[in-house]
């Protein structure tokens, strides 16, 4: 489903040239729910951003279904985010004067949905975040796990193949982390593809599949341990 | 259609987000546009064709007729005698001519002894001014010829000032000391500007009250109120009926029309020949200088334009440069404020072109309102100008063409205010903008 070929990222200044991923190797299948760990600066969110196609790359390929997402237009990129992928974010990035109903809403107007239809996919996945009573909430009315509910609920309403998450529990507490996460396997269950940056071990090994990324490179499939890192440094 | 109205919504949401930012963004631009529009519509008014069906064929001749000698004096008067007038008109080739002076008086009821008379402009003129300007008639009909008459053409407004209605053909009116009767009453009508004035600077006034027969206004000694010359020893306060018509008194003003290039052509030959036949008669002592000026440009040949509204004119698109740019940085920081969520629109698949929207719907609110403001700006400030410059009282209206230009400018100076900051806020580095 994701085939990343020799895919190098640089970022560039007037006086450094950063490289935040090098010669990047990978497959993601169908169906697979993915936990990309590593250090802070390892490159993490960047993968996850050219994966999300919010971030160009320098060098390599990267397929997507088979197409390489290389010189698409920004009509075709939008497109693409809009149909293929989901995004949760750490900070949840909900429109705050927005409604709950107004925020799920916004990826489905753009792709040109009619109403009925906009408003049945809305009430599925309300339905499926536990958070049907408080459509007419703003977000500021509801907790920090609430609202990461919707924006998993505003990812997942246009039936996404891709989910992809940037440390979706970061701002949570210990139990509604745990909630989250349940709600990303069933999520996953249902046959949706989640790769999602994590920092905590516990919810990486809950995942699938581990994919650690150290200075850019992808290392192995073993959980980045940052004890353990600091004991070897 | 549900996505534009869904945009709008949007942009009034934007308001309430942060509402003093985008007032003062408005008021700037509105403040702009305002002081633009008033002194546009001035410049508009005076450099505008009146009569763009036939002001190619309308001309104003000259010639250097005085009787008083003068080697250097290669530059006709810009005013006729009444022989000169006489002269001109014996030709047969314009398809209408009209000799004309504005004047004023006062006029009152007859029946009404007690009334107060009231103060009145007048335009002595012959039948064809009212064909060559496309002067539309209410009632009644123009003088059957140029002959001496006692018969009056009134406009409307000052038929329904003086009887209370337009329905006054028949009715008698007493002008100064003299009795005359109604024969017509014309339909609304401005002609702005009114340049066939403009050889006494009044291109920017309002038309005459009253119209009074050429030949009646010799007779009765009126004379022009406005430009009047005299180049011989006569005494033009007594019998101005014989004096006024033979002697060196200059206050007319002539028009022609002349349909086609041919016939512009024959007349020039015709003005040739008369003044030909004046020098070997030993009427045209000065050097020969025929002139024939279309109604277009008169205003330069006169050297009537009025520098000081062309400079406010100038000012006032420096004033919206300036307003342009400052209502720009506003929108920029306000944009710039919303960056993070036009990255977020993007990342959930609005495409580029799905953001222009918005932002046009962003360009659509701000303009209605910017444009409402403008006006009321627009308004005082010529209301200012009228006061300054009292000549131009008559050009500060708007036609609905004029508005539709000025809601397009809105439109225009809104769009390039946001322009840039849209840009700026819409295509940034999207992973810099969500976290």
């Amino acid at each position: 489903m994701i085939t990343l070929t020799n895919l190098s990222k640089i970022f560039r200044t007037e006086l450094i040239e950063t490289h935040a991923l090098r010669e990047v190797n990978l497959q993601v299948n169908e169906g697979e729910f993915a936990a990309l760990t590593g250090p802070s600066g390892s490159g993490k969110s960047t993968l996850l951003n050219i994966l999300g196609t919010l971030e160009h790359f320098d060098s390599g390929d990267y397929l997507l279904d088979g197409q390489s997402v290389k010189g698409l237009s920004d009509a075709a990129l939008s497109k693409l985010r809009n149909e293929k992928i989901g995004f949760i974010f750490q900070s949840f990035n909900l429109i705050k004067d927005f409604s709950i109903y107004d925020n799920i809403e916004l990826p489905l107007r753009y792709r040109g949905l009619k109403a009925s239809e906009r408003k049945s996919r809305i009430e599925q996945a309300l339905e499926l975040v536990g958070l049907h009573a408080r459509r007419d909430y703003l977000p500021g009315q509801l907790s920090g796990g609430q609202q990461q509910r919707v924006a998993i609920a505003r990812a997942i309403a246009g039936q996404p193949r891709i989910l992809l998450a940037d440390e979706p529990t970061g701002n949570l507490d210990s139990l509604m982390a745990r909630q989250v996460m349940e709600l990303l396997e069933k999520i996953n269950q249902q046959g949706c593809t989640i790769l999602m940056v994590t920092h905590d071990p516990d919810q990486a090994r809950r995942a699938s599949r581990h994919i650690q990324i150290i200075d850019g490179q992808l290392h192995d499939s073993t959980l980045y341990d940052p004890v353990a890192l600091a004991k070897g440094a | 259609m549900d996505n534009m109205l869904h945009s709008l919504a949007l942009a009034y949401r934007n308001i309430k987000r942060a509402p003093l930012p985008y007032l003062l963004t408005v008021l700037i631009l509105s403040l702009g546009l305002g002081m633009f529009f008033s002194n546009a519509t001035l410049y508009y008014w005076l450099n505008h064709d009146p009569l763009p069906q036939k002001s190619q064929t309308l001309f104003y001749p000259q010639i250097n007729t005085t009787m008083q000698p003068c080697d250097s004096c290669n530059e006709p008067l810009r005013v006729l005698s009444y022989l000169d007038v006489a002269k001109l008109s014996r030709s047969d080739i314009p398809s209408a001519q009209a000799a004309m002076f504005q004047s004023a008086g006062y006029a009152r009821l007859p029946a009404k002894a007690n009334q107060t008379p009231m103060p009145v402009s007048l335009r002595v003129t012959q039948r064809d001014f009212f064909t060559l300007f496309n002067v539309p008639f209410l009632h009644g009909e123009r003088w059957v010829d140029d002959s001496a008459r006692r018969e009056l053409i009134l406009s409307k407004a000052t038929a329904e000032r003086l009887f209370g209605r337009s329905t006054v053909v028949g009715e008698t009116l007493q002008l100064g000391n003299e009795l005359f009767s109604i024969i017509a009453v014309l339909d609304d009508w401005t002609m702005l500007p009114r340049l066939y004035d403009v050889a006494n600077g009044l291109g920017a006034s309002a038309s005459a009250d009253i119209y009074l027969p050429w030949e009646t206004a010799y007779d009765l000694g009126i004379k022009s109120n406005t430009t009047t010359m005299s180049r011989d020893s006569r005494n033009y306060n007594e019998n101005f009926a014989v004096n006024g018509r033979e002697g060196d008194f200059y206050q007319a003003q002539f028009w022609v029309q002349l349909d086609t290039p041919a016939q512009v052509d024959a007349y020039k030959t015709f003005m040739q020949q008369l003044v030909q036949s004046e020098k070997e008669a030993g009427r045209h002592p000065r050097p020969e200088a025929n002139r024939l000026t279309n109604i277009l440009d008169i205003t330069e040949h006169f050297n009537a334009r009025n520098r000081q509204l062309d400079a406010f004119a100038l000012v006032s698109l420096l004033f919206l440069l300036v307003c342009l740019f400052n209502a720009s940085h506003l929108a920029l920081n306000r944009y710039l404020a919303s960056q993070y969520e036009f990255g977020l629109r993007r990342a959930l698949g609005a495409s580029r072109a799905q953001l222009q929207q918005l932002v046009l719907a962003d360009v659509m609110v701000s303009s209605a309102l910017a444009f409402a403001l403008s006006l009321l700006v627009a308004s005082g400030a010529m209301a200012l100008i009228s006061t300054l410059l009292p000549a131009t009282r008559s050009l500060t209206q708007w036609s609905p063409q004029m508005l539709l230009a000025m809601l397009a400018t809105a439109f225009a100076a809104s769009y390039l205010v946001t322009l840039y900051p849209a840009l700026r806020a819409s295509f940034g580095s999207l992973n810099r903008q969500l976290k």
